[in-house]
């Protein structure tokens, strides 16, 4: 996840980074496409995730993101 | 946020738990093995351990990518980041991972030009800006991180980018599940399955744990509801005599996996004849290393690597704890020589690690309330 400094990740005192291990986050995306579109997780913090494994991904959907991939795609947020 | 907050219902958490104490059988002790390190963070952070009855035990797994990284690998790294001109990148617990002598971190003090990054991706684009120097990505991990890795050197392909090259340590999971259930040290009753591994390889490759193994397992997702939940799932199969693979985190995990991801590491990786995992020792077909198509991306045919394999250190018993044999707060140097802030071993490195989590959740003894 490029440029954005994730906020909480890699804290050693019990948080949880998204990229060192097996656990993946739901993102909302912010604008759809098919390579690498921006998306806001949980904090609201927004990111750059390659979606090209679960394209095409529209404005609004949730995907399952990991080490700045896609893998799943959640469908529309509620 | 959907498919977060819904899983963290204090109420409906009580009442899940409530179901687990009519489920248990008294006269019985029930092991439960947790495979993923994401899994043992959930289960200290929100307490899941304190709300089982105490004849629930649960046993943690090999499941974090960081802590079975044996300690010649990350000599490797460290050789190969020393070398001139080499920007060397990894993920930031993968930094702290201690190698016979030293760990990146400390490599990096010494002059190495030692990045964190937060994705493969990340590292393409630091090959993308500096061409006149070589980047090298030292990768970790299961099945989720993988396709990661895939889809990194496929855009590096594309983009014909010959700068980026990449030390693969990635493993699968069922080789050492597999491994675990044929020790004779362990006997357990029932796993909690990978949620996000299986979001990219689905169920079907756990199939041979009811169908050999005799014993049932639960797909979970990660919120404090979905564990408690599988756990749950867990107990019904086992009270009533089934042994099959169910899905409890299937709002996320199709059957069938992501084929799309399947195909992007079937093209980039094959498997090796062996890798070795800290603790677990060599297990046959359980590495992945670049495929004949992408060999040129990898760095340990671009550049010298000793490839000498260590020993643990003797104090650590990593390897027990991985085994799930030993609690973490039963080895001999938890707590004391080794903490978060100096590891001796792998599991106190990363916050997904069995050590971690009881050193950072404050479990320190085995004792818990009756619930």
């Amino acid at each position: 996840m490029s440029a954005e400094p994730p906020a909480v990740a890699c804290d050693p005192n019990g948080g949880r980074c998204i990229t060192c291990s097996d656990e993946a986050i739901p993102m909302r995306v912010l604008r759809g496409g098919q390579e690498s579109v921006p998306c806001a997780d949980e904090q609201g913090v927004t990111h750059s995730v390659a979606v090209e494994l679960v394209a095409p991904v529209a404005t609004g959907d949730a995907v399952l993101v990991h080490a700045g991939v896609a893998i799943r795609h959640l469908g529309p947020v509620a | 946020m959907r498919f977060v907050d819904e899983f963290r219902d204090a109420r409906l958490g009580q009442a899940v738990a409530g179901e687990i104490l009519a489920a248990v059988d008294p006269d019985r002790h029930y092991k439960l093995m947790e495979v993923c390190g994401g899994h043992t963070h959930s289960i200290y952070k929100y307490g899941i351990d304190d709300v089982l009855p105490g004849n629930v035990e649960l046993v943690h797994g090999p499941g974090c990518p960081v802590c079975v990284i044996p300690m010649g690998r990350v000599d490797d790294g460290i050789a190969v980041a020393r070398q001139e001109g080499v920007i060397f990148t990894c993920f930031g617990d993968m930094m702290r991972v201690p190698g016979s002598r030293y760990t990146l971190l400390d490599a990096k003090a010494q002059g190495a030009d030692v990045r964190m990054v937060y994705s493969p991706l990340d590292a393409l684009r630091i090959a993308r800006e500096n061409p006149g120097r070589q980047v090298v990505f030292f990768a970790i991990g299961f099945e989720t991180t993988a396709p990661s890795t895939a889809l990194t050197l496929k855009r590096a392909r594309a983009e014909g980018i010959e700068n980026l090259s990449c030390i693969c340590n990635h493993v699968t999971i069922v080789p050492p599940l597999r491994a675990l259930l044929e020790s004779p040290d362990l006997r357990l009753d029932g796993f909690i399955g990978p949620g996000h591994v299986c979001t990219v390889v689905g169920a079907r490759p756990f199939g041979f744990i009811p169908a050999d193994y005799a014993r049932p397992v639960v797909i979970s997702g990660f919120e404090p509801l979905d564990v408690l939940q599988s756990i749950l799932m867990l107990l019904h199969q086992l009270r009533e005599g089934r042994c099959e693979v169910e899905n409890q985190y299937a709002r996320v995990v199709p059957h069938e996996g992501n084929l799309r991801a399947l195909q992007v590491m079937s093209e980039v990786f094959e498997l090796r004849p062996h890798f070795e995992w800290r603790g677990l020792g060599f297990i046959s077909q359980s590495g992945l290393r670049l495929s004949d198509a992408y060999r040129d991306f990898d760095a340990e045919e671009r550049f010298a690597v000793p490839g000498v394999r260590v020993a643990d250190p003797k104090a650590c018993q990593c390897g027990e704890v991985l085994k799930g044999v030993i609690k973490p707060w039963e080895c001999k140097v938890f707590g004391t020589a080794c903490t978060p802030e100096h590891a001796i071993g792998t599991c106190m490195v990363s916050p997904e690690g069995a050590c971690a989590a009881y050193y950072n959740f404050g479990r320190y003894a085995r004792e818990r309330e009756a619930v």
